[in-house]
């Protein structure tokens, strides 16, 4: 028993995308949105107020660049599971401003979000540096079979609540819980995939824990391809670093991404 | 029923065309109020303009703006009963009324902001406190002091509507009127607490622990707000008397009153303009590099620097009007420094969020726009009708301006 009390999470949740291998397909981000029970409605085109947790972002190099100079590429943006400044104590932007404890992070990391805690009132969605809380404007709609096809392991959030990605827990529970009945009582033992890695074609997306120096996604995050998006700190000296995090607090994101090219680096600094 | 109509019809007619016509503006406002309100609250906040960039908007710049400006009631009670200003006194129950009309709409347009209001009672039952003696998200702190503060506006209340001669011909009533009103002077205190943190964590606090964005994140944002409202709210208590004045076409409190509220006010801008100014500079200079951005360059698009420049022109206006005697003492001069005042922290207020929100958080992203739809003027307009009607209607029924009452017993005496 005491033995079981001290199975702790040790997981670090992480991922890493390769922005070289993405085609800008989309699969992951339909896969998410079916994972999560996203709603889709009839004029969907109204983007700012869709329902996605997986946005697949098109950048180019220059608006107004013409064939052969225009170079283009998709960044698939998530959460980013932030952790503050500190890993041990995480601090994401967005956890600390809700008036009613509806978002928190695990000791696995992610940045969870209980839709029937919450009150509708956007204070995370504003803090959010990535963009990447939704919100329903609208009452979610499954029409015809889509209903049937809906995923029982996630709630349905209602009107005015705030929703976002946590990583697919819900798949690692899953995975605990199967684990457990083949007699596997350390949660740490069990590793899972969420949705929208799975459904990537081109293995552009790596998931895995950060904490283990061995795993994939530890070895892509020291990779010196990889960046985080628009966190131009980590470009910083490590005393200046220093110096700026003694002021304020940095989102510090855990999901890397990979590119050979410079432009979409440069494009991850303004001007 | 028949009685009531014919009172109600006889009483409309017995006013100016010019009132008629506001009148008749006013209540169609409150009635689209009622079924815009309906829309939202029953279908939900698609049908207004915010979308998942920007994702606040007019019903929280008016929130902060009615916060600020009812933010002067807490400062004028400061000075009246802590500093003994007796020369207030005229303009207190004014006030008072002002202040509690302000919280109230910012309650209910808070309800029409959040996208659950049946749930806005977790903000009590599962605040986020955190484990320090203050709370950990400024919004919670804005429901806790949001709603003590409105408490002890309506104990300041109560006394005001107590004097009303049929109520105060019961000798219960007039006693704990009385009473009420000896015990003022702690009700001013405990609201002038309040009232302190809450100014500055929903103008100000609320968006400078913003970490994530360079717009917002400024460890004193809190403080410049206080100030904000402390200058702007003064000017605000002046300009609806001064208007009330106007439209009664009577003198509502001596002049001294006004002259030394608009003193007050001209003095807390000049504070405002210097903390401003400092803001400007340490954001420059400190905060946004911080992020690796330009300050300049936040300030394109749509809503971009004119905002700042008229928040500027207007604290100027408002230092050189109100503080400068000789324009003080001009009745025009006085009006166009008070309107200088609310314009300056109401522009404040926009440049915090209508220009917030369209900054763009990806290099790759343009500034956003945002125009508010029908549903959200109406909401916002009808409350500040709904606010304007109760407001004539204690000016015309209730012992509101002590001055007014002095002059017509003068009157009966002559
Ligand atoms: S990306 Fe946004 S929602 Fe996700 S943890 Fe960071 S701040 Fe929170
Ligand atoms: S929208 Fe919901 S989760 Fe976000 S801060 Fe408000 S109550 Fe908390």
């Amino acid at each position: 028993m005491m033995k079981d009390m001290e199975n702790k999470m040790k997981r670090r949740w992480g991922m890493a995308i390769d922005l070289d291998k993405c085609t800008g397909c989309g699969e992951c981000a339909v896969s998410c949105a079916q994972e999560n029970n996203l709603p889709i409605f009839e004029d969907d085109s109204d983007i700012p107020k869709k329902m996605t947790y997986l946005d697949v972002m098109r950048i180019t190099n220059d608006r107004d660049a013409k064939f052969p100079d225009v170079k283009v590429a998709f960044i698939p943006k998530m959460c980013q599971q932030c952790e503050g400044n500190d890993p041990k104590n995480p601090q994401p932007p967005c956890v600390s401003v809700c008036p009613v404890v509806a978002t928190d992070t695990g000791d696995d990391g992610v940045v969870s979000q209980i839709w029937s805690r919450c009150i509708g009132c956007r204070y995370c969605q504003v803090s959010c540096p990535y963009e990447a809380r939704v919100f329903n404007w609208w009452k979610p709609k499954y029409e015809g079979s889509f209903k049937k096809s809906l995923n029982p392991d996630v709630s349905i959030a209602s009107r005015g609540t705030i929703q976002k990605c946590t990583f697919c827990s819900h798949i690692w529970k899953k995975e605990r819980d199967k684990a457990v009945m083949k007699g596997e009582l350390d949660i740490n033992a069990v590793l899972y995939t969420p949705a929208c890695v799975s459904a990537c074609p081109t293995g552009a997306m790596v998931f895995g824990d950060l904490n283990d120096p061995k795993s994939e996604v530890s070895r892509l995050a020291r990779d010196n391809r990889a960046f985080r998006l628009v966190h131009t700190i980590d470009q910083k000296k490590p005393d200046e670093q220093k110096k700026f995090r003694a002021i304020k607090n940095f989102p510090n994101p855990k999901v890397y991404y990979l590119s050979s090219k410079q432009w979409i680096r440069d494009l991850m600094r303004f001007k | 029923m028949k009685k009531i109509i014919d009172y109600l019809k006889n009483e409309f007619n017995s006013y100016s065309k010019n009132i008629r016509i506001t009148l008749m503006v006013l209540f169609a406002l409150v009635a689209g109020f009622l079924i815009f309100g309906i829309q939202i609250l029953f279908w939900g906040l698609g049908y207004t303009d915010m979308n998942n960039n920007f994702a606040m908007g007019i019903w929280i710049i008016g929130d902060l703006g009615l916060v600020a400006l009812g933010g002067g009631a807490f400062f004028t009670g400061f000075i009246l009963y802590i500093f003994r200003n007796d020369k207030l006194e005229p303009l207190i129950n004014s006030t008072v009324l002002l202040g509690f009309m302000c919280y109230l709409f910012t309650f209910i347009l808070l309800v029409f902001d959040i996208g659950q209001p049946l749930r806005a009672w977790f903000g009590y039952t599962y605040p986020n406190w955190g484990s320090h003696l203050m709370p950990q998200s400024m919004l919670t702190e804005v429901v806790w002091c949001l709603t003590l503060y409105f408490c002890v506006l309506c104990v300041e209340l109560i006394p005001i509507a107590l004097k009303h001669k049929i109520l105060d011909s019961i000798p219960v009533l007039h006693y704990i009127g009385h009473y009420l009103h000896k015990l003022m002077w702690i009700m001013a205190a405990v609201g002038t607490f309040l009232s302190f943190f809450h100014q500055g964590s929903l103008g100000g606090g609320m968006w400078g622990v913003l970490y994530g964005k360079p717009t917002w994140f400024r460890p004193h944002y809190f403080f410049l707000a206080i100030v904000a409202a402390t200058a702007g709210g003064t000017s605000f208590m002046l300009l609806i008397p001064k208007i009330a004045e106007k439209v009664m076409k009577k003198k509502v409190a001596p002049a001294e009153s006004f002259q030394s509220l608009a003193k007050i006010s001209g003095i807390m801008f000049i504070a405002y303009t210097i903390f401003r100014i400092y803001d400007i500079v340490v954001m420059s200079v400190k905060y946004v590099p911080l992020a690796d951005r330009s300050f300049i360059d936040l300030w394109g698009g749509f809503f971009g620097i004119w905002l700042l420049v008229v928040e500027l022109a207007c604290c100027a206006g408002a230092i050189v009007l109100l503080n400068l005697k000789k324009f003080r003492e001009q009745e025009k001069f006085l009006f166009y420094g008070v309107i200088c005042g609310v314009v300056a922290v109401v522009f404040s207020k926009f440049d915090a969020v209508l220009h917030g929100f369209s900054v763009p958080n990806f290099p790759w992203k343009g500034f956003t726009g945002y125009f508010p739809t029908i549903q959200e003027w109406v909401v916002m307009l009808g409350s500040f009708a709904t606010m304007a009607l109760i407001y004539m209607w204690f000016a015309k029924y209730m012992p509101f301006f002590p001055h007014l009452e002095k002059e017509k017993h003068k009157e009966g005496g002559n």
